[in-house]
């Protein structure tokens, strides 16, 4: 026995299985404390992004990412903990976050309620750029105009801007199956370049960032038939905020009486996304609607003084009308336009005439059927146009070929029914082995071998972070119901040789291979179009069986013929 | 005993008249393609992932499938519906087409109350995508066989064996595709994927076989049968265990199909290999080696 084992354990292609399950263990990097939870993501200029808390890298290993151990010294070990502690927080305060890389301060921002309580004159300044002639001065302007006085009034407290989930107690990357998410497929009106197809994709990228997400996978892809593709995976976000955001093109058009004034990208140098110039127009807030309730939304932007001369010269072509109230405005309305549709359309004041301004509100609307869904509703059309806005627009136009979207919760019950699926058919086929051949001596080796092949394709899996989905649980089930069908060849091969053959044991075992190569050519070429048909979106299923018979036939099988030949002392 | 040796006695002499069987059986499957194909126009039902529509599942609903057909039916009548559970006891999954997701969503929860975004999944298939992939895998299929062909005549180097190996591969995939039609399987594209997975295995168990009938030299041809029947019926027992847990336990309808269709194949594998290629390659023996070997 003794002797036995130290065979085993010095024959090259056993030790070859090891080093590489060791690999395949480091690869995947199993932590067994898996206290607090990770930070997947973080917001933009968000009140933790100002705290120098740092915004994960896009394709971090899970077992990579800073985690959240205590808020305030209260423990934290869940997503769900954490929403309890931070809407329990006070606004205008300090938070002390502790990670594992160390302490962190945060100070809260309030969420505002603002209403209008009157009417006053007041004298204000601004500064311009650029003078009706053209020329560029920069000159402090004063004057006299009506605005409204506001009241605000704390209602509770700004969300820090972290997005928290579990921590993962592995390196393996769940596909949008197993963690929940929104995955969206997109193709091109057009046909691209490749460098225009990466700024496509990095413009798309950007878009998601400047809304808020970042745990986001944008990447091109194509069929067997050479479409191009777009696929973007977001994990943990909703269907209806991504889909609008993504299909559309963007193009943003200011324009007066069809000629334009200016558009989104270059010609807008800022725009302002913070509470102190965005946000619920307090001028008129929420009203009653035909169908529910609408509510408006304002925010300033920043012409470039190009655009801002180009405003002036188109404004001071247009005669001024006077309204109803005794104020006077352009006889052209500013209509922006939002991808050839009009979006919003505001009266421009009389005073705005000729003058080269560069501040300009932008505003629009939103509805729904109660006050709270329609302020939902338009602060997230807010921020849509917001973003596109500072991203400017895309290259070319893409339709939505497919969505798919599962909730996180979801998407854990179908991970542990895989997990569930995958042990229960390895003990299956353990148990099925064993009353065949009644020997331990081969079921043992042969149990081996199953669950290094298994440890081989996760490693893998982990090592070039494959997105693990159904399809691809479900190559790595039949791999390894395949490769015990190789074993078996082999121990055939090898037990029917005590009946007394004239063949040398070498020639068993090339005999066998070469069934079992021939077998992995064939699938090889039968899983090899799924890399890339329809968009790749079997590209998991494919390479968990494509790498399963691969390990098998170079690393797991050889070993398990010599192994068996050891213990079988041959 | 003596029906033992009856069976056994059937199976060695009368090889030929056993032919007939599978060769019975895949006339049926063909015949039942053709039905389909002139009633319908496609010679298999494809599932919204290759027409176009929309799959909801939601996978720990306990309901009466009928009745939330009827009033899917009902309620949406432009649209065409497929209502199946995942397992036997709970699950539900509805494909649809021509209908709005909304529309969709809000018909299902009336029937099974009330779902939170957390109860269910959904997902939207654009047509073209669809039939794009399902032409592209359909010539994936193709250039498999096409391959696993080249990969056979080089190994066996004779007409006879190598047709017997394609045969088998090709009745074992007609025949699956028959009982998946019959039994209202509409597919999906981790359908088609099984179909390729189930060609490689159904050619490893029977080039077992030809490999050994052919290329051991010790024995006779009815004892190397015997023998590579035990190690592929043996292989094909493993593969199953696997494959009916995975059934039976399994609460997504992706790997429920896919062990489906994988299980049917198997049956029609073991069919097929041990009658159809069996006598095949017997009678290539036969013609090349005479009548006693």
């Amino acid at each position: 026995m003794a002797s036995t084992t130290k065979k085993l354990l010095t024959n090259w292609r056993i030790i070859l299985v090891i080093i590489s399950l060791v690999l395949a263990a480091v690869a995947i990097n199993p932590q067994f404390d898996t206290d607090g939870v990770a930070i997947r993501s973080i917001i933009k200029d968000s009140p933790a992004a100002l705290s120098g808390i740092e915004n994960p890298k896009e394709r971090a290993a899970p077992t990579s990412l800073e985690r959240i151990i205590a808020i305030d010294n209260q423990d934290v070990n869940s997503p769900e903990e954490y929403q309890s502690i931070i809407s329990a927080l006070d606004p205008n305060a300090t938070v002390t976050i502790e990670t594992d890389r160390g302490f962190y301060t945060i100070f809260t921002d309030p969420v505002l309620e603002t209403e209008v309580i009157g009417e006053e004159n007041q004298t204000v300044e601004e500064v311009v750029e650029v003078d009706q002639n053209g020329t560029m001065v920069n000159e402090t302007v004063t004057f006299t105009k009506l605005v409204n006085i506001t009241s605000s009034k704390v209602v509770g407290t700004a969300d820090l801007g972290i997005r928290v989930s579990e921590v993962s107690a592995t390196n393996l990357v769940k596909g949008l199956d197993l963690q929940g998410g929104t995955r969206v497929l997109l193709e091109p009106e057009e046909p691209l370049e490749q460098q225009d197809m990466d700024s496509l994709i990095e413009n798309l990228k950007l878009r998601l960032n400047v809304f808020g997400l970042s745990d986001v996978i944008v990447r091109d892809a194509q069929d067997l038939d050479g479409n191009q593709f777009v696929l973007v995976e977001i994990a943990g976000a909703n269907e209806e905020e991504v889909r609008e955001l993504l299909a559309k093109q963007g193009k943003f058009e200011a324009q007066i009486g069809n000629q334009t004034v200016f558009r989104g990208g270059e010609d807008i140098t800022y725009v302002c996304r913070s509470a102190d110039c965005s946000g619920i127009d307090p001028n008129v807030g929420c009203g009653q609607s035909a169908q529910g309730f609408s509510c408006r939304f304002q925010f300033q932007i920043s012409l470039s003084p190009e655009a801002a001369q180009r405003q002036a010269d188109i404004t001071s072509k247009y005669p001024l009308l006077t309204g109803d109230a005794g104020d006077s405005y352009l006889s052209e309305p500013l209509v922006l336009f939002l991808d050839n549709d009009e979006v919003d359309s505001l009266q421009i004041a009389a005073d705005l005439r000729g003058r080269a301004v560069t501040d300009i509100s932008i505003s629009g609307s939103g509805a729904g059927a109660s006050q709270e869904l329609a302020l939902e509703d338009t602060l997230v059309n807010m921020k849509r146009l917001q973003t596109i806005l500072v991203t400017g627009s895309l290259p070319v136009k893409l339709n939505i070929v497919q969505t798919k979207n599962i909730s996180p919760q979801l998407g854990d019950e179908f991970l542990n029914n895989a997990i569930l699926l995958g042990l229960a058919s390895i003990l299956g086929v353990i148990v099925f082995v064993f009353i065949r051949y009644r020997k331990l001596s081969i079921s043992l080796p042969m149990m081996f071998c199953m669950v290094s092949e298994v440890g081989l394709i996760l490693g893998f899996a982990a090592l070039f972070k494959w997105n693990l989905d159904l399809t691809a649980i479900a190559g790595i089930i039949i791999a390894v119901g395949t490769g015990v069908d190789d074993q078996i060849v082999i121990t055939d091969e090898i037990l029917e040789g005590d009946q007394g053959r004239s063949l040398s044991w070498r020639e068993k075992i090339k005999r066998a291979f070469a069934i079992i190569m021939t077998a992995w050519g064939t699938t090889m070429v039968a899983m090899g179009p799924l890399l890339f048909a329809g968009a790749g979106l079997l590209r998991g299923f494919a390479l968990t069986t494509m790498a399963g018979i691969t390990f098998g036939v170079l690393i797991t099988r050889p070993a398990f013929a010599k192994g068996v030949e050891i213990i079988l002392n041959k | 005993m003596t029906e033992r040796s009856a069976i056994r006695r059937i199976y060695e002499d009368h090889y030929k008249a056993l032919m007939i069987i599978p060769f019975l059986i895949l006339v049926l499957a063909m015949g039942q393609i053709a039905y389909q194909y002139s009633t319908t126009g496609e010679f298999l039902q494809r599932g919204v992932s290759l027409k176009g529509g929309i799959s909801m599942t939601v996978p720990d609903a306990v309901a009466d499938i009928a009745s939330l057909e009827q009033h899917l039916v009902s309620v949406l009548p432009q649209g065409d519906f497929t209502v199946r559970s995942i397992s036997s006891t709970q699950g539900v999954v509805v494909d649809a087409s021509d209908v709005e997701s909304a529309e969709l969503i809000s018909a299902v929860t009336e029937q099974l109350g009330t779902l939170s975004k957390e109860e269910y999944s959904i997902e939207q298939f654009g047509s073209s995508l669809g039939s794009s992939f399902f032409s592209q895998t359909l010539k994936a299929v193709l250039w498999a066989f096409i391959f696993m062909g080249v990969v056979v005549f080089f190994v066996f180097r004779n007409f006879g064996p190598s047709i017997g190996v394609i045969l088998a591969a090709f009745s074992d995939i007609i025949c699956t595709l028959a009982v998946v039609n019959l039994l209202g399987i509409k597919m999906s594209t981790a359908g088609i994927a099984a179909f390729l997975m189930l060609i490689g295995y159904s050619v490893d168990t029977d080039i077992l076989l030809s490999t050994r009938v052919l290329k051991n030299k010790h024995g006779t041809v009815m004892s190397r049968i015997y023998s590579s029947m035990r190690t592929g019926l043996t292989m094909t027992f493993t593969t199953m265990t696997a494959v009916i847990i995975a059934l039976v336990l399994s609460k997504s309808t992706t790997i429920t199909e896919i062990m489906t269709i994988l299980l049917i194949g198997l049956v029609f594998d073991i069919i097929m290999t041990y009658i159809q290629n069996v006598g095949i390659l017997r009678l290539f023996v036969e013609k090349h080696h005479g009548k006693h070997h």
